[in-house]
């Protein structure tokens, strides 16, 4: 099963989230349809994994998007929409959803599924890990990789995309830093910084 | 293993929990520290092996709530817009994780390591009762590259157009070296980077006497707190001086504001 | 020289403000104190102004002699039996404050007893202690010339925090004259009542704490641009209709926010639960409940004296003075000069210990 389930530290509404990357996808622009229609079986955060550089900043995003859930300021339809959102470092819906949403020429695609366990709103049992899987891997035509991890996700990154969306060119802490891995270990401090900020 | 905080009893009765720290977690918050401005915890942040610290303000009963929240959010805005400004300067500070400014918290990282004043405590307590020899014969060099360190540190956080507003040696952290790390160590207690912490009461700031005042404000808690380290202050303005082009115009007006005085007596 | 009864007793004279006190009070063998007399006359201006320095010196010296002999007939003591002859030093306005001292330096001379210079905001303090028996809280001292956070410690009355510009008093005293309230019997207290017709808006005043100390100007600012908007018949920045009593409800909720803060750092750093307000700004009701909202939160409590007391008077001019000239303290005629800027911290605290 080539899902990652996280329990995230301090998680409101005993949320999990479920992550899952694919490759080859073929299916992207049917994807994307299903989201313009607002499809309700379609309610996944469909991530475009060039533009991702890691799980934590995945789960950072779905964190926010989750405490947002839960203290009624959602600024999107759904909790899956405010994760797109949750990734941008401003309030520009359109541009996050551009940047980090699915579009028809996504190739390799993260799907990040949140179920609330413990939410007021949604009362009863909840789709397990195993059932959360074989729906998804039903959606979604492409290559799944297993397992899910940091390495996968860094062969698909567009190192000058996320640099230009999180406004990280020229920035004087990423100068003079000669090992790559803790360049963009800088690098995801800065990102993950200023999608905390988003708003403030 | 998830602890539910409430049951585990980590909170005191008279300290209420932000309720963000009411959630499920792998262990529960540590109360760290509580002021007059509010409390930071100990938890985790996203993952089990992500330490963080969570600075809370909780209202304040005696004001008016919209006063309240108007005023809580536009502090934790302020810190988090400063911290970022140093962060993408490249001064050492915690990075910012998460903050929900109307709730009232944010999540920074968790800086490994003693402050300075814990450090430097121990450097000067190190020498035994029957050690006589006079300070002038024992060998400063760590004592002094710790100062240069901080008086780098400081003019960083200055050229960034950054004051700290409550600059203390408790304040500062001696964050281990990775490693890898070059220049060497002196394989004493004083080794580590420079951390600055608690950005409560900064400001963005240029001007000479703002700079001035906050390196004043230093060199006061030093004298309180270090009265043997303090001849070595002067350290820390020789490596803040050369750091960028405006510090030593800084260092002229911080004389002016030696002369004027504090207008108050701190008790130390 | 102790009487019959082992008593001190001392004159004191206030006159730094647009206040005329003069008061007699009494020290018995134990060191207890006793107001035996305490008599004020305020010189109050039209609304729309302040007073000026000149016309409250002239009312000052008009009404010395009477208040000077009413004092003494409510005390139902004769000049003789008195030690010392007390007067406002300072700080506060030159003329009023030289007036006063003159009228001080003329009793001590025709009736042959030592003069002691008083600082005005010890006679605040020494007096609040007195009166409520707080023994050794933090003090906010706030009144329209100062605003001061004060904690004791090794003889000196030493200052936290204070305004960085005008003293609270001052901005609250301004803005009743731009919404040109009455004066009387104190502008402030006008506002406290008008406020509380107020409530149903906040507007959003610049709230000015940095670090342990604050600043009234830039809110002052900002009232009155907002009295003028409402004059002209506008609205609040958010679309909303406000009254008089709203700006006055808004000012004190901003203004006394912040005295409380600074106050509740005093208190965090010298490790004191125990809060004193002094001063004419201490009257106010208001302050007073949120003084003890955050002194209770800390389990602690709040001391505040009534009207007799917070505004400005002689008696804690003639206690404070005593006080000193017990410990063998005397202001010697050749150096009984005023001086508009006296600090708290200046004054040798020599009876505490």
């Amino acid at each position: 099963m080539a899902l990652k389930t996280t329990a995230l530290e301090n998680r409101p509404w005993g949320a999990l989230v479920h992550l899952a990357l694919f490759h080859d996808v073929t299916n992207s622009a049917f994807l994307h349809s299903q989201l313009l229609a607002k499809n309700p079986d379609y309610e996944y955060a469909f991530i475009d994994a060039s533009s991702i550089f890691s799980e934590h900043q995945l789960l950072s995003a779905a964190y926010r998007a989750i405490n947002a859930a839960a203290t009624s300021a959602l600024q999107t339809p759904n909790v899956h929409s405010e994760v797109i959102l949750s990734l941008s470092p401003n309030n520009n819906i359109a541009d996050a959803y551009r940047r980090w949403g699915i579009s028809p020429r996504t190739k390799s695609l993260i799907v990040l599924k949140i179920i609330f366990h413990d939410s007021p709103s949604v009362p009863g049992p909840q789709p397990s890990a195993a059932e959360v899987w074989s729906t998804i891997s039903q959606l979604v035509s492409g290559t799944p990789v297993d397992p899910f991890s940091d390495a996968a996700v860094r062969k698909e990154t567009n190192w000058a995309a996320v640099r230009k969306y999180y406004k990280l060119n020229g920035v004087a802490a990423l100068q003079n830093i000669a090992d790559d891995a803790a360049r963009q270990c800088q690098m995801e401090r800065l990102a993950l910084m200023g999608m905390a900020l988003r708003g403030l | 293993m998830t602890v539910n905080p409430t049951t585990a009893g980590a909170s005191e009765p008279q300290f209420p929990l932000p309720s963000i720290l009411t959630n499920p977690a792998s262990a529960p918050p540590l109360l760290i520290a509580q002021g007059a401005e509010g409390r930071l915890y100990k938890t985790t942040y996203l993952v089990p092996e992500l330490a963080c610290a969570v600075k809370y303000r909780p209202p304040k009963p005696y004001r008016h709530p919209l006063l309240d929240a108007r005023l809580t959010k536009a502090r934790l805005s302020s810190e988090a817009k400063v911290l970022d400004r140093c962060a993408r300067d490249g001064v050492p500070v915690p990075a910012l994780y998460a903050i929900d400014a109307a709730a009232g918290w944010m999540a920074l990282e968790w800086i490994e390591g003693a402050p300075v004043r814990q450090g430097i405590n121990e450097w000067l307590g190190a020498r035994p009762e029957t050690d006589t020899t006079p300070d002038e014969q024992v060998d400063q060099t760590p004592l002094v590259d710790l100062m240069r360190r901080i008086g780098t540190v400081m003019g960083a956080l200055h050229r960034t157009g950054v004051v700290h507003g409550d600059l203390t040696t408790s304040n500062m952290m001696l964050r281990p070296w990775k490693d890898g790390h070059t220049g060497g160590g002196n394989g004493t207690v004083l080794d580590g980077d420079v951390v600055l912490i608690d950005f409560g009461l900064a400001t963005q700031s240029q001007s000479d006497e703002d700079r001035a005042v906050d390196l004043y404000v230093l060199e006061r808690a030093f004298a309180s707190t270090h009265p043997r380290a303090e001849a070595h202050f002067e350290y820390v303005l020789e490596a803040y001086g050369k750091t960028f082009k405006k510090a030593p115009s800084v260092l002229v007006k911080l004389a002016d504001v030696r002369m004027r005085g504090r207008k108050r007596s701190m008790l130390g | 020289m102790p009487d019959s009864q082992g008593r001190r007793i001392a004159l004191g004279c206030e006159g730094s403000a647009n206040k005329l006190g003069i008061g007699i009070i009494a020290h018995d063998a134990s060191g207890a104190a006793h107001v035996l007399s305490n008599v004020r006359h305020t010189f109050v201006s039209p609304p729309g102004t302040g007073f000026l320095p000149k016309d409250t010196a002239h009312h000052h010296r008009s009404f010395f002699v009477r208040v000077a002999k009413q004092a003494l007939r409510d005390a139902g003591v004769s000049p003789s039996a008195l030690d010392c002859i007390c007067f406002t030093r300072g700080p506060g306005m030159g003329g009023p404050l030289t007036s006063v001292a003159v009228g001080a330096r003329t009793l001590s001379l025709l009736w042959g007893k030592p003069l002691v210079g008083v600082n005005h905001c010890v006679g605040h303090i020494e007096m609040g202690r007195a009166i409520t028996g707080a023994s050794n809280p933090v003090v906010l001292y706030v009144s329209g010339g100062n605003t001061q956070v004060i904690a004791y410690a090794e003889q000196r009355y030493r200052i936290f925090g204070e305004t960085l510009d005008i003293a609270v008093g001052n901005c609250l005293d301004r803005f009743a004259r731009t919404l040109e309230i009455s004066n009387d019997p104190a502008p402030g207290y006008n506002i406290e009542q008008l406020a509380k017709q107020g409530g149903r808006v906040l507007l959003d005043l610049p709230y000015a704490v940095k670090g342990m100390d604050c600043s009234f100007s830039g809110i002052l600012g900002r009232a009155d641009e907002l009295a003028a908007v409402m004059r002209s018949g506008g609205k609040g920045p958010d679309g909303e209709d406000f009254t008089p009593a709203d700006l006055c409800f808004t000012l004190q909720e901003t203004i006394f926010a912040m005295l409380v803060e600074i106050t509740e750092r005093a208190m965090a750093h010298v490790g004191s639960n125990q809060v004193l307000i002094v001063g004419g700004v201490g009257c106010n009701e208001r302050l007073q409940d949120m003084m003890g909202k955050m002194a209770a939160e800390r389990g602690g409590s709040v001391y505040a004296t009534d009207e007799r007391f917070c505004i400005d008077n002689g008696i804690m001019i003639a206690h404070a003075g005593l006080l000193a000239y017990e410990t063998g303290f005397e202001t010697a005629l050749e150096e009984s000069t005023c001086t508009q800027r006296f600090r708290t911290d200046e004054v040798f605290v020599k009876w505490r210990n």
